[in-house]
């Protein structure tokens, strides 16, 4: 099965200087789990930041999070793979390089991602199939 | 009628089983065809899906006549009818999907989304399709429940984000709007009669046990 | 001969009652045409009657020997009170009217065998006792070859089927064979007619009764007592058929209404439903009292009053 076929395909977007807390907003408000940041305007150079980068970067340090900016905390580059990439191999690059998600990118476009949860779900309707799965 | 069913060896009830089964064949290719036609724009495809809707209504109509003609035991009889209905009204949503369609042209800004929508629904008919095989063989069924619920928990993900684009969608008039809110309720409605269909042949499957 | 009257009406309508036992719950639900179930009860009730009836006739004519006239007084008792308690909703069994009332005819000659009663009331208390423990081992081990073997939902509705049908043959078969004593075993110990006479005789009637009176109580009987799914109505059947046809083999008729109580009890319990309640159990008790009572009184007064005439 495809990545392509099993993605999220609702990707929230952020710019780099904007505060930690606005990314806290979005986690919070539409329930994701991770943002996009923009690194640069126009340009296809992207960060990641979690819910997890939030709280051992920023509150843990008890820092304000209006006071940091979101290009000082965020990961990257993002890990992009190809949308007709098997689930079966993301599972292993997830695993190898211990990340919870992978985005689905096309001509420098991310047009989704695969998060744990997805890859799970993608792994059970195969089984039901009756696909061999890794 | 002893006689009968002594020698039949289950003549009626099979033919029953093949029935089904061919109805809902029929409606994985009716939602493969309304893919197509979705991701191709093409009018002939969308047109297919109301001549795949007939032919799936003549299979239930045989489905039913051949159940009442004393094919299983009466306590068995109510459901699997009312497992064919239900897949009847999926066949209905997407003919009537299919016309909206051919209406009024989809906007681009929603389109791969209900591209999406449209692959999902058709990867879940073709699990109630392996669903109904198992149930009738008397297999475990639970795998294949749990990937119908997972089907319909994303296409409703993906419900959500495209009610959120819809709104950015410029409508000409009010019937274009309606027109194409009824698409998309439609469209993401289909997986949601699926997982009842599944959650039938679930209970057909405790009686049987 | 005209003496053998009460006996045939006893035995018209054991059949009418009692055949619900056998197909009520497959009738009820639409599994088995009403007319198939009667043809084949008829046909298997008399096959029961002339192949094994003989066995319980003897314990009957071992109990005390009556003479013609009062064979017909207490047939006439036992279908009396049968009417009576049926009519009190509390489940009466023929085999204990028709002791009781052999019982209550014994006492006035004073010459009744009391030690072949206590083998009676013993059966009569194991009835619904062994139709429980049949009817949850026939479930469970049934189930469980069933659950392995037959897996296809076109095999399993084949299976269900004929098992039904099949059940109910072998129902009717103990039926006739464990109850055509209590209609004309009587009539035996009188020496109005030999044993296999009084089987044909016997087993006659209820098929009489199968043909002609069984569909209310059949359909009403069968709805109400029973299991939903098949396979459960199925192995009630077979257990309360295994339970007449052991009593048969030790020469007790017994109620063949209490063993399919008892079998639907032991069938639930596998999947520990409540299939009977306290009050349904007090309405067995009472019966087993007050149905000899009954009978056996009914059978004693007008005898008694015939002996100053």
């Amino acid at each position: 099965m495809k990545i392509a076929e099993f993605m999220t395909t609702r990707i929230e977007y952020i710019d780099a200087d904007k505060s930690v807390y606005d990314a806290v907003e979005i986690l919070v408000d539409r329930r994701k789990r991770s943002v996009v940041v923009r690194n640069a305007p126009g340009k296809d150079d992207y960060g990641i930041v979690t819910a997890r980068d939030v709280v051992f970067k920023v509150l843990a340090k008890g820092l304000n999070p209006k006071d940091v900016k979101l290009s000082e905390i965020a990961s990257g580059p993002l890990i992009c793979m190809s949308p007709d990439t098997e689930f079966d191999e993301i599972a292993l690059i997830m695993e190898k390089n211990k990340i919870a998600r992978v985005y689905v990118c096309e001509k420098g476009e991310i047009l989704g991602l695969v998060s744990l949860l997805d890859l799970m779900s993608a792994e059970l309707i195969m089984r039901a199939r009756g696909e061999n799965v890794s | 009628m002893f006689l009968e069913k002594l020698f039949s060896h289950g003549k009626k009830e099979r033919e029953v089983i093949h029935d089904i089964s061919r109805h809902i064949e029929l409606l994985s290719a009716a939602c493969k065809t309304f893919r197509h036609g979705l991701e191709k724009h093409d009018r002939n495809l969308m047109q297919e899906v109301a001549t795949l809707e007939r032919y799936g209504d003549a299979v239930r109509r045989e489905v039913i006549s051949h159940i009442y003609e004393g094919a299983f035991l009466p306590y068995l009889r109510t459901d699997l009818c009312g497992f064919v209905e239900i897949v009847d009204q999926v066949f209905e949503m997407l003919k009537d999907i299919a016309t909206l369609f051919l209406r009024s042209p989809l906007p681009e800004k929603i389109e791969r989304q209900c591209c999406m929508v449209a692959l999902l629904n058709q990867r879940v008919s073709e699990m109630l399709l392996l669903t109904f095989k198992a149930m009738s063989n008397g297999e475990d069924i639970r795998e294949k429940t749990l990937a119908v619920r997972i089907y319909e928990k994303k296409v409703d993900d993906i419900k959500y984000d495209l009610l959120e684009s819809l709104q950015d969608v410029p409508v000409d008039n009010f019937w274009k709007g309606r027109m194409l809110a009824d698409f998309v309720s439609g469209l993401t409605r289909i997986s949601d009669i699926i997982e009842d269909a599944t959650d039938a042949l679930q209970i057909i499957n405790v009686m049987t046990r | 001969m005209w003496t053998i009257s009460s006996g045939l009406f006893l035995g018209w309508s054991l059949g009418a009652n009692d055949s619900a036992n056998v197909f009520g719950t497959g009738v009820a639900t639409g599994i088995v045409k009403y007319r198939t179930a009667i043809v084949l009860t008829s046909i298997f009730v008399m096959l029961g009657a002339l192949l094994e009836g003989a066995k319980c006739i003897d314990t009957l004519t071992d109990l005390y020997r009556l003479i013609p006239l009062e064979a017909f007084i207490c047939a006439l008792a036992a279908a009396l009170t049968m009417t009576g308690l049926t009519f009190l909703a509390v489940p009466a069994s023929t085999s204990q009217a028709v002791v009781g009332a052999i019982i209550g005819a014994g006492v006035l000659s004073g010459s009744a065998h009391f030690s072949s009663l206590y083998k009676i009331v013993a059966c009569w208390v194991f009835t619904p006792v062994s139709a429980l423990v049949l009817g949850y081992l026939c479930h469970r081990g049934l189930g469980f070859i069933v659950e392995h073997t037959i897996r296809n939902i076109t095999h399993r509705n084949l299976f269900n089927s004929l098992g039904i049908l099949a059940a109910g043959c072998y129902g009717a078969y103990c039926l006739g064979s464990n109850n055509v004593a209590n209609v004309t075993g009587m009539y035996v110990g009188a020496g109005l007619v030999s044993p296999l006479a009084a089987a044909f005789i016997g087993g006659a009637s209820i098929s009489l009764g199968v043909l002609t009176y069984s569909k209310k109580v059949m359909m009403t009987v069968g709805k109400g007592i029973v299991p939903l799914d098949p396979f459960s109505a199925l192995t009630a059947v077979l257990a309360q058929a295994g339970t007449l046809h052991l009593f048969t083999q030790i020469g007790v008729p017994v109620s063949s209404s209490q063993a399919i109580v008892g079998a639907v009890v032991g069938v639930g319990l596998v999947a520990d439903a409540q299939t009977i309640s306290m009050r349904m159990l007090l309405r067995i008790c009472i019966g087993w009292l007050a149905t000899p009572t009954a009978a056996g009184f009914l059978a004693f007064v007008p005898l008694w009053i015939i002996s100053f005439l």
